[in-house]
């Protein structure tokens, strides 16, 4: 099943690694690499997950993530938060800001990879 | 609760001058049986009856009545109800026993724990500053990545069939990222090196933060007792009533002050006991004019507008901010920070929050509105701003004239800030909208990673 999966990710390296598996696990991948752009990506429609580091710049995980939600058109998106920080108080503001899963760098790839699974599962239902 | 020492202190000297209980009972004019219990302690002694064993003793009052054991007494009563001692059964009740008879033991046990809570708050002020140094925070986030980004291409170079160019490109990705984690690691040893280097003791304004830190910026003590004397405070103006109020609190409050800041760990120096006595007297000053029943009443109700309840309370600016740091903590209420600086940028009183990097040295950030909010005196300015550490910030700062006024004088600013975290603002008048602008700044240029910052005028400790 193909799933549309937004990558918001700023580190060429790991949004490499991601779309290569992505891309094997038959989803179509966009990279955005700046948080304004991320948002007008996820506004737009195009994707039906959104795999969202925290710290990007010009705008933060959490900031794309709240303003999301507040949107009628996104309010309901299937998104996963990536980061590199896994303090509770983290995880805790990821999942008060809606995320659905919350994922911790470094993560094993078929840790990410069975996430969207799951959740393209869900929304397909 | 401090029980009398006085009888066991009269056995003692009476010891020391050879005088049998039944001789100093008859020169006293009371039963031996009734001295024998005061000087177990199981009966009082006061008044003329004091003076006349003090007479017969040949010892002054002030030498029987000694102020610093019952301090003592009060420290080692404190250390035999400690949780972590009980198995060990300490003879609380015959504590003032053991200060009569083996008054230096008494002295060095209470040194030693004196000695280790001075440790452990030490311990806990190095490691809030480890939790919070923004440096230590953004090198982390470098290693995770950098060794995601290695996890992820090895997994694919062992799982997938790839063709050459595939499994070059992802060669290449080890080989890079594991050359930049060596880097990284290479920083943060050397950061590491040097922070040990520069390690110095606590300066006054740490004392005075540790001391309210380790309270969550709340004295109940000092509540409840300014409680009872706020209806006295007058004064119409908000600078009669608080210079009232310290006036209050210096006659009415002075032992439990002083209580206080005996129960602080070691502090260094008379300079950091006057600044720590200084910060409190203006608690309970605070906590007269703005009863903290009602405070937080009408904090909430306003909204924590800060303006608003300097109206309300008549009170001024500076004490309201501090007031909004004494509020209880839950998770309906914002928590707030406070940062006070003079016009040379030294800050010189604070009460700071979780994961706000303070900048207290040299080179702190300009691009706080805490700097710069002296171009533009007795005015709030909000500024919402990020961290390199990714964490955000509402900071309102004002600069408020200070000192006296009078035409020809010289007029002197300092300025007061208020902290809190972007999620807690949203609770406040100070909520920005989303499209409020965001400043980049920083904690200060050692602890800074922002490399191209214009402002930057001192390099990163990891240089």
């Amino acid at each position: 099943m193909t799933t549309r999966v937004l990558l918001a990710e700023d580190e060429p390296n790991i949004s490499t690694s991601l779309t290569f598996l992505l891309e094997r696990a038959g989803h179509e991948v966009k990279v955005e690499t700046d948080g304004d752009k991320a948002l007008e990506t996820a506004l737009s429609g195009w994707p039906a997950i959104l795999v969202l580091d925290v710290m990007l710049p010009t705008l933060d995980g959490y900031e794309i993530l709240r303003r999301l939600r507040d949107d009628t058109r996104t309010k309901n998106l299937p998104v996963i938060m990536l980061t590199a920080k896994g303090q509770r108080e983290d995880r805790e503001t990821a999942m008060k800001c809606g995320a659905n899963l919350f994922i911790t760098k470094p993560f094993s790839n078929a840790e990410i990879v069975d996430a969207i699974k799951d959740l393209a599962a869900a929304v397909s239902e | 609760m401090v029980t009398s020492i006085l009888g066991t202190r009269i056995r003692q000297r009476r010891r020391e001058v050879g005088m049998t209980q039944v001789h100093l009972a008859k020169t006293v004019d009371i039963s031996a049986s009734y001295l024998n219990l005061i000087e177990w302690n199981k009966r009082p002694i006061a008044g003329s009856l004091l003076r006349k064993v003090a007479d017969a003793l040949d010892i002054s009052l002030a030498e029987l009545d000694n102020a610093t054991e019952h301090h003592l007494s009060a420290t080692l009563s404190e250390i035999a109800r400690l949780p972590t001692l009980s198995a060990l059964q300490i003879e609380e009740h015959r504590t003032n026993e053991l200060i009569g008879r083996f008054p230096g033991w008494a002295r060095g046990v209470a040194a030693l724990a004196r000695s280790e809570r001075a440790a452990a708050a030490r311990v806990q002020v190095l490691s809030d500053r480890l939790n919070n140094d923004p440096f230590l925070s953004e090198t982390m986030h470098h290693m995770l990545t950098r060794i995601a980004a290695i996890r992820s291409a090895t997994e694919i170079l062992t799982d997938y069939e790839l063709a050459t160019d595939r499994r070059a490109q992802f060669n290449a990705i080890v080989h890079e990222e594991s050359q930049a984690l060596s880097k990284v690691g290479e920083s943060l040893a050397a950061y590491l090196d040097k922070a040990e280097e520069s390690e110095h003791a606590l300066k006054p304004v740490d004392e005075v933060e540790a001391l309210f830190s380790a309270r969550a910026n709340h004295i109940a003590e000092l509540e409840d007792a300014a409680q009872v004397l706020s209806a006295q405070v007058s004064g119409p103006r908000p600078h009669a009533r608080m210079t009232h109020a310290r006036s209050l609190a210096e006659t009415e409050l002075s032992p439990l002050i002083e209580t206080l800041i005996g129960e602080q760990p070691e502090m260094d120096g008379p300079l950091a006991e006057a600044r720590v006595r200084r910060a409190l007297i203006n608690y309970a000053a605070s906590a007269m004019v703005m009863p903290m029943s009602e405070f937080a009443t009408r904090a909430a109700a306003l909204r924590y507008d800060i303006d608003a309840l300097a109206e309300v309370f008549s009170a001024d600016i500076e004490s309201v901010s501090l007031r909004l740091t004494a509020l209880a903590i839950s998770k309906d209420v914002p928590k707030f920070g406070y940062f006070c600086v003079n016009a040379a940028g030294t800050v010189i009183e604070m009460r700071s929050i979780e994961q706000l990097a303070v900048p207290r040295y040299a080179s702190a950030c300009p691009l706080w509105v805490l700097y710069r909010a002296q171009q533009s005196p007795e005015t709030f300015i909000r500024q919402r701003v990020v961290f390199p550490s990714g964490a955000r910030f509402v900071f309102v700062a004002r600069a408020v004239h200070h000192g006296a006024a009078g035409f020809g004088k010289p007029r002197h600013y300092q300025t007061v800030m208020t902290a809190m975290s972007e999620d807690d603002a949203r609770k406040t008048v100070y909520a920005p909208d989303p499209n409020t602008s965001v400043e980049e700044v920083g904690p200060g240029c050692r602890l800074c990673p922002l490399t191209d910052c214009l402002h930057r005028v001192d390099a990163p400790l990891s240089d």
